[in-house]
């Protein structure tokens, strides 16, 4: 792309500009939000602008030619130019917007978040962009939609995370060129956006076996290991106290029991008992076991330091733990 | 139909369908300049496009960079070897058409698309800006509005045809909203008075039908042709019909066989000798000349011209006017003249042995009737009148299709053939009146006319093109004799079409007895004029003269401008109205209008409805925050309930309960708080 010339440096630090202003200007916005005309912007798209000029080369013929019908021709595309730009920026007005404004990942995926449009107007929206950047990202993630007059529209946009963290996205922005492309009108809902990433899920270690060997607390070894559920495959690492032992004697395959109550045996997934790798291959190592203990329906329970999340078991706990392996090391969001 | 089942061109994000429509769209415009570019150009773009497309319709993207350059530069250095340049309106049409060709050739994403758009509107101004007609500015604008809709990218989901519908009728919609900020830049963008650089010279322009020589029998086709020469238009007093002369070029040498002028025009200095004054006398009739685009500069002006636009025209010798150019655009010549004059001064000896030159030896029988009817007729205007007696007497014929006459032209004419049409006329009267050594000259021009009394002028067309002769009478000056007037039916006064009798009628008949049909014509010419003073012709004068007409007092430039800016700025927030006040939802029926009336008025009282609200708790809440509306507001909310909900539609009471709410709620005016 020859993107690098001066007039489109120009435009890209004019576009800079007249965002810092805007950010002065209108301050934090709520959701659900309905974008009013005071803060829609527009500038010419660098197809506007070469129509721009070969609209003036246009009239300049006519002119000189003196050709009434050239200069018709002209000052009805000139015309033509002036109804798209307010075609452009009508293309936003009005339009209300709500967001999820939290999304979870793991590092190296995408974050998805949640958009809802809703056009109250009697006429149709098209085009309409959802862009997403996170900070230091090289292009902002996109999602594109049309709206039917009086619908409501949802769109996911993912925005790709690459580090583990908790990652702000101070704003989003909504952006359009319809009718034609000349124009591109866009507004900025200053609606901060959390991406909580977790750890990439890795780490060779097995889950730790149950009974807290490597844990301090005695109160999380509750009775009620015999609440069996269900049989599982053996695998190296196992406690061995869930060995079914009648079913290996029976001739079968080893197994162990699994059980169904969060008070049944829980795993810690311990920070420090980890101490030979370093910070994130740790957190990565945790991570796995969260999935791998979520995924075997075992209760457990995570120690970071100065974080301790009490074993349980579920999506909810499930997500609470990601979260604090994607807040470890990070302040929690205001 | 394989083309239109692939949805997307592998790898690009131009559709197909998007592809075909702007290959259509530089297709239509090269149409309108098919005339005037070579052949191989139209031949080029036309196989450039239709490799491409058969390129998509296969599914396969657009050919090797390699080729394409290779095509581009040969197409591109042909085009330079044949015109030497690029600049100009030919040439640079040429060019952009290949480059619109070669863009097709490598379309990929959208921006290649854009190109492909700006190129068209480029191509569609090009051809306006040597282009006159109605049509032809109706047509590329339909071009453009289909090449805009092109760039519209509405929801992928409808089927084709109801994809382009909507596109078209979006595109359309702006279209006409954005007629009036056209009309407006149009109107009150102030206009140049001289070129800003100078145009380069094409070359084109129409050819006026008279020419510069006369052998009689070369106007044949002219006075067949209905093609329009010129209109006139009578500011104040018309003259008699029969002093209706337009006059053109003089042609004063004869070689016995052809009038010549005192040369091609193109040798004609810019700015003549002046011509011997005259004495003029009688009505001074004024009037203004519309004339098409010429390749000559004669301008055609009644006889005797005495007043004209200077900055347009000068007089020749002869009293013709001529223009500085050719003109190539249309113009208007206001000029004032006399139809009774008389010479300042004998003729000066020079010219006087000019219009007396017969070339030796030829049309010897010619000389002599002369000799032997200028003894009987000493004096001049006995011998005119003689001359003229002859032609009446004897059986000469008025007619569009003379036989060929051999070198001494005149001979044949007055002794064997006796059938011709005026230059046949005015070449043997001529001649006559010199073999008895009268100074005397050919004049050539338009003669009568039509008047569209619609629109109030003259149209003169090639068919009225004549011939007469110029005589000089010693002490008064040049008189003006037209011998064809002479034959018996009387030409002069009517005009060609009535002399069907004499010889091949020039219109046919049934075109003659339907009397709705010349008035067609009339009207249709009427329309074509106004086209051309009105649009076509409209400048600084015009616009001068608008303003005057919008009572604006002293117009200047300053003020048009400052016009213009008021328009702008009008027009913009005209155009904010219109454009937002399609996102709002209008009730649909009477009672929803008066409705959203009430709520209306009582949001200006500070209590506006929420969007959830019905309209019982909608009244709960007024009555909760201002109890002296309960009444009132409960009454008619529980009015509107029941027409919405309980009463069945278009049942008298219904009607009946509908009118009384919408008048109370006209009624309705309740108080800030």
């Amino acid at each position: 792309m020859n993107a690098a010339g001066a007039p489109f440096r120009l435009r890209q630090a004019a576009i800079a500009r007249l965002t810092r202003w805007s950010l002065r200007r209108h301050g934090e916005d709520a959701l659900p939000l309905k974008v009013d005309r005071r803060r829609i912007y527009i500038i010419p798209t660098r197809f506007g602008a070469s129509l721009g000029v070969l609209l003036m080369a246009m009239l300049l013929a006519g002119l000189n030619y003196n050709s009434n019908l050239g200069l018709a021709f002209g000052f009805l595309m000139v015309s033509l130019v002036l109804v798209a730009m307010h075609h452009c920026n009508r293309n936003l007005l009005g339009l209300c917007v709500d967001a999820s404004t939290e999304a979870d990942c793991f590092a190296g995926s995408a974050a998805a978040f949640e958009f809802r449009l809703r056009n109250d107007a009697a006429v149709a929206r098209f085009g309409i962009e959802i862009r997403c950047a996170d900070r230091g990202a090289r292009a902002p993630a996109v999602a594109e939609l049309s709206i039917a007059a009086g619908a409501t529209e949802a769109a996911v946009v993912e925005v790709p995370m690459e580090r583990r963290g908790i990652h702000r996205l101070p704003r989003f922005e909504l952006r359009t060129r319809h009718p034609f492309g000349w124009f591109r009108a866009w507004t900025y809902v200053q609606v901060p956006l959390t991406a909580y990433v977790a750890p990439r899920p890795g780490g060779v270690r097995v889950l730790p076996p149950a009974g807290g060997e490597t844990g301090t607390l005695a109160q999380s070894q509750a009775p009620g290991d015999d609440e069996f559920s269900s049989l599982q495959a053996y695998q190296v690492g196992m406690p061995l106290k869930h060995m079914a032992w009648k079913t290996l004697a029976r001739g079968g395959e080893p197994a162990v029991r699994s059980y169904s109550a969060p008070s049944a045996s829980p795993e810690w997934l311990d920070w420090f008992a980890l101490e030979r790798l370093d910070e994130e291959a740790r957190l990565s190592q945790l991570c796995g076991w969260v999935l791998g203990a979520e995924a075997a329906h075992r209760a457990y329970g995570l120690r970071l330091p100065g974080v301790v999340l009490a074993p349980a078991r579920g999506a909810a706990h499930r997500l609470q733990c990601l979260r604090a392996l994607a807040m470890h090391g990070f302040l929690p969001p205001p | 139909m394989r083309l239109w089942t692939y949805a997307k061109v592998p790898g690009d994000e131009v559709s197909v369908e998007q592809l075909l429509a702007a290959a259509g769209c530089v297709s239509l415009v090269l149409l309108t300049s098919i005339t005037v570019l070579p052949v191989w150009i139209t031949l080029t773009v036309a196989a450039l496009m239709g490799l491409r497309l058969l390129l998509a319709s296969r599914g396969r993207a657009a050919p090797a960079p390699v080729l394409r350059f290779v095509i581009a530069t040969l197409a591109i250095g042909l085009l330079f070897l044949k015109f030497h340049t690029f600049n100009g309106l030919i040439p640079g049409t040429a060019l952009l058409s290949l480059i619109a060709g070669l863009k097709l050739l490598e379309t990929r994403g959208q921006r290649d698309l854009h190109v492909i758009t700006m190129i068209v509107y480029f191509l569609s101004l090009a051809t306006l800006l040597e282009g006159e007609s109605f049509w032809l500015l109706i047509y590329l604008i339909a071009v453009c509005w289909l090449s805009t809709a092109t760039l519209l990218r509405l929801a992928d989901t409808d089927s084709m045809a109801a994809r382009w519908q909507r596109r078209l009728r979006y595109a359309g919609k702006l279209l006409a909203q954005a007629l009036p900020l056209a009309l407006a830049f149009w109107l009150f963008f102030p206009r140049l008075d001289s070129p800003l650089w100078h145009l380069p010279d094409d070359g084109g322009g129409a050819t006026i039908g008279l020419s510069d020589t006369m052998s009689p029998g070369d106007i044949t086709d002219l006075a067949q042709s209905d093609e329009v020469a010129f209109r006139a238009r009578f500011l104040g007093a018309t003259p008699p019909a029969d002093q209706l002369y337009w006059r053109g070029p003089v042609l004063q040498d004869f070689d016995g066989h052809t009038w010549s002028g005192a040369g091609a025009d193109a040798e004609l200095p810019i700015t003549p000798k002046p011509a011997p004054r005259l004495l003029l006398s009688g009505t001074a009739y004024r009037y203004t000349v519309s004339l098409e685009p010429s390749a000559h500069r004669w301008l055609f002006a009644l006889d005797w011209p005495a007043e004209w636009d200077t900055s347009k025209a000068s007089q020749g010798e002869d009293y013709m006017l001529l223009a500085p150019n050719a003109p190539m655009q249309p113009i208007d010549l206001t000029a004032t003249s006399y139809v009774h004059m008389r010479a300042d001064g004998p003729l000066a000896p020079g010219l006087r042995r000019r219009d007396t030159t017969m070339p030796g030896g030829r049309n010897p029988r010619t000389r002599e009737l002369a000799a032997q009817l200028h003894a009987e007729h000493p004096d001049t205007p006995g011998y005119v009148q003689a001359v003229l007696d002859l032609f009446r007497r004897e059986s000469f014929y008025y007619t569009l299709t003379p036989p060929r006459l051999g070198q001494d032209s005149v001979d044949g004419f007055l002794f064997d053939s006796r059938r011709g049409f005026c230059g046949h006329f005015a070449s043997a009267f001529a001649t006559l009146m010199r073999a008895a050594g009268i100074p005397a000259r050919v004049v050539t021009g338009y003669q009568g006319g039509t008047f569209n009394r619609f629109a109030g002028y003259w149209i003169l067309r090639q068919s009225d093109a004549h011939a007469w002769d110029e005589v000089w009478l010693e002490g008064q000056g040049w008189m003006r004799v037209d011998p064809t007037a002479s034959i018996p039916a009387n030409r002069v006064e009517h005009g060609l079409n009535d002399i069907v009798s004499l010889g091949v009628p020039v219109t046919s008949r049934w075109q003659q007895r339907t009397h709705w049909l010349p008035d067609l014509r009339l009207e249709l010419d009427a329309l074509k004029q106004f086209w051309r003073q009105r649009i076509l012709e409209f400048d600084q004068h015009s616009q001068e003269r608008l303003l005057e007409w919008l009572h604006v007092p002293e117009p200047d430039g300053q003020k048009l401008a400052l016009f213009l800016a008021g328009c702008l700025i009008t027009g913009m927030l005209w155009l904010t109205w219109v454009v937002r006040r399609e996102l709002d939802v209008k009730p649909s029926g009477k009672v929803e209008r008066a409705y959203a009336m009430l709520c209306g008025r009582l949001g200006k009282a500070g209590l506006t409805r929420r969007p959830h609200e019905g309209a019982e708790d909608y009244a709960a809440r007024v009555a909760a925050s201002r109890p002296d509306l309960t009444l009132e507001v409960a009454d008619l909310c529980r009015c509107y309930t029941a027409l919405r909900y309980s009463l069945a539609p278009q049942s008298a009471q219904a009607k009946s309960a509908e009118r009384a709410f919408i008048a109370a709620v006209r009624r309705f005016r309740p108080r800030a708080p």
